[in-house]
């Protein structure tokens, strides 16, 4: 993966790490940009979404991307569980906090939002619905971990599945996973997502 | 003796006794154990096998089972099971040698994860390929027949005869559902060979 060397932040304590200031900036542009390829990120940073999610970037070459989404004023969301290079584990998310100074980490893991929670860095879970004789196990999992944020996944199970989440969980809810038509992000905002995540640059403007 | 496949459009999934002779009693002659303990069903499992029920176990979600070969040993050679779902390609790897037939998993969450699914699919190809959730499948069909033509399951998140019947018409050859009145619905469609 090409990437430019960009000044970082002056330092990791001026990282943003404010849920609040996320959620205000999400009522004004609903949409996380997820990146999977380095390749995508510029035409991120010229949109108005004010996250950027990284799915797939190989761990020690992160630094730059990130640094260039915050020099933006975006805040960073890496993936630890699908990030190459890095453990799935407390130093993994350690390294992300301190050392490349990421907002905030996503992860499927409870364990792992503690790390975030003890590092932190806003905690974003993802709610993975491919079984719904899981869910209940999978909500109170959640209960349990209280992250800042759930994101749910795939999108076009989001109404299916919505009342049954927030009679359980008070999380702000991110809707993720196969959302690329402005229907399906209308649907998704109109049931109470806090915001969508797409890697669908047409859904960025 | 060659253990049964699945003919016909409905997997009833199954998560203990109970369930298992809701199923039976409808006269489907295959199940799906989703989830559950396997261990504590094990008898009335041995049996339905022994009267020629198809009868296929989700090894990454059922619990008392390690997903190791002697596992699968006992899964084949004790109980007579007709195949293994899994998203671990070394699994199905090693449940083939036991003469199991072997399911891949997929889970269609968002694209990332479709595209990682569809890059681990085994060869030779499995038996069938199980998307999760099956509400998913009339969206991803497109990218799944651009990278394979084995059998399609969808299981998961089937609640309605409306959602299985979208998942079927997406080109799914067998859907699976935990629910008793989907059962009931498709118990009266005659099977298709």
């Amino acid at each position: 993966m090409a990437t430019r060397t960009i000044v970082p932040p002056a330092h990791v304590r001026r990282v943003d790490v404010s849920v609040t200031r996320l959620n205000e900036a999400f009522g004004r542009v609903p949409v996380a940009a997820v990146i999977r390829r380095a390749e995508d990120l510029p035409r991120a940073l010229a949109s108005q979404v004010p996250a950027v999610f990284f799915l797939r970037a190989p761990a020690f070459h992160l630094g730059p991307l990130v640094w260039a989404v915050q020099a933006r004023g975006k805040l960073a969301f890496v993936h630890v569980d699908l990030i190459a290079g890095l453990g799935k584990d407390r130093a993994g998310v350690t390294f992300l906090a301190r050392e490349i100074g990421v907002n905030g980490i996503i992860t499927s893991h409870s364990g792992l939002v503690a790390a975030a929670r003890a590092e932190r860095v806003i905690a974003v879970q993802r709610l993975l619905l491919y079984d719904d004789l899981g869910l209940p196990s999978a909500l109170s999992a959640l209960d349990h971990a209280r992250p800042d944020i759930v994101e749910i996944l795939p999108g076009m199970i989001f109404p299916l599945v919505v009342d049954q989440i927030r009679a359980r969980l008070s999380l702000p809810m991110i809707v993720g996973g196969f959302v690329r038509e402005p229907a399906q992000r209308d649907a998704a905002l109109e049931r109470g997502a806090l915001a969508i995540s797409t890697s669908s640059a047409e859904l960025w403007r | 003796m060659r253990t049964p496949g699945v003919i016909g459009a409905m997997l009833p999934a199954v998560r203990d006794g109970a369930s298992l002779n809701q199923a039976l009693d409808l006269g489907y002659r295959q199940v799906l154990i989703e989830r559950g303990s396997l261990l504590a069903m094990v008898g009335p499992l041995a049996g339905a096998a022994r009267q020629g029920i198809a009868i296929f176990v989700n090894l990454d979600a059922v619990e008392g089972l390690a997903p190791d070969s002697a596992a699968l040993a006992f899964l084949a050679t004790d109980l007579g099971f007709s195949g293994v779902l899994s998203v671990k390609p070394h699994l199905l790897k090693d449940a083939s040698r036991f003469r199991l037939r072997t399911v891949q998993r997929i889970h269609a969450l968002d694209s990332t994860g479709l595209e990682t699914g569809l890059n681990s699919i085994v060869s030779p190809p499995p038996y069938a390929i199980a998307v999760a959730p099956a509400v998913a499948v009339p969206q991803v069909m497109p990218a799944i027949r651009a990278a394979t033509s084995t059998p399609i399951w969808g299981t998961g998140f089937v609640t309605t005869a409306e959602q299985a019947n979208e998942v079927l018409a997406a080109g799914a050859d067998v859907v699976s559902s935990g629910r008793l009145e989907l059962w009931r619905e498709f118990s009266r469609i005659p099977v298709r060979d």
